[in-house]
């Protein structure tokens, strides 16, 4: 089982940028420096939670919140079962 | 002096091919030792190459690059959501490199194009169209991977989506893209 904090730490050292500024509501865009950098970090956390999203996933990701649940929902859900 | 919407719209190609050599060549400083690997960084070297063609062009019309803060393909995250693995990377790329040709071949049908300008379209229709090849060769690869019916839906997808960014691009600069619609007709 993960937590959204590890999920938001984890965020948080993949876009070398303060823990605090990981807000649920902040757009990924706000915070990445670039489209490749979000790329990068969705990519990036599939490795680190071993989670696999898909296409349809990303539809949903609006913000650094949802980017947080889905992979504790994905991880957890797989742990789960 | 060269016609204003030209001068734009020569610079939003460049600020384009700017935005994606150095996408690809991040992504080409992380992909592991493969086959992919080697000719992101020819595509991302290339992309490089036809932002330096436009600078040239531009400065052999008499201007420089008007700093434009967004290019095409920063749409397509918003358009087609985030991409969440290499194969759908590619799979938008390869739908945007076929805008790509697309457009500069439009471009290069109209009349009153300068002929340096119909000299750089050629010169970087040549990289574009092997970037399709390249692309479509390792989609095929990947088949193995994530499914042939999975990559064709990705297609499907971002082709649906590039239309809608096409669409809206067009509409927003309709003046300078729209024009140059109407004169290749």
């Amino acid at each position: 089982m993960i937590t959204r904090n590890e999920v938001r730490q984890k965020i948080s050292g993949l876009l070398e940028v303060d823990s605090a500024s990981v807000k649920d509501d902040a757009g990924l865009f706000e915070l990445a420096s670039s489209s490749f950098r979000i790329v990068e970090l969705v990519i990036e956390l599939q490795e680190a939670f071993d989670v696999r999203f898909h296409q349809a996933d990303m539809n949903e990701i609006d913000s650094v919140g949802d980017l947080i649940d889905l992979t504790v929902t994905r991880h957890n859900g797989r742990s789960g079962c | 002096m060269i016609d204003g919407n030209l001068h734009w719209l020569l610079s939003y190609y460049r600020a384009s091919e700017i935005s994606g050599a150095l996408f690809f060549g991040e992504l080409s400083r992380t992909l592991p030792p493969s086959a992919i690997q080697q000719d992101m960084t020819r595509h991302f070297a290339d992309e490089a190459s036809h932002a330096r063609y436009w600078t040239d062009c531009l400065a052999e019309l008499g201007v420089a690059p008007l700093k434009l803060g967004v290019a095409y393909q920063d749409r397509y995250l918003d358009a087609a959501g985030i991409p969440a693995n290499l194969m759908e990377i590619l799979a938008i790329t390869q739908v945007f490199e076929k805008r790509v040709v697309s457009q500069y071949a439009l471009h290069g049908k109209s009349p009153d194009t300068p002929e340096m300008v119909r000299k750089t379209l050629a010169r970087i229709l040549d990289d574009e169209e092997r970037h399709i090849r390249w692309i479509r060769e390792a989609l095929k690869d990947l088949e193995g991977a994530y499914g042939g019916e999975t990559i064709s839906a990705a297609l499907k997808r971002y082709t649906l989506a590039d239309r809608d960014v096409y669409r809206r691009t067009t509409q927003e600069h309709r003046e300078r893209i729209g024009a140059l619609r109407l004169a290749a007709r």
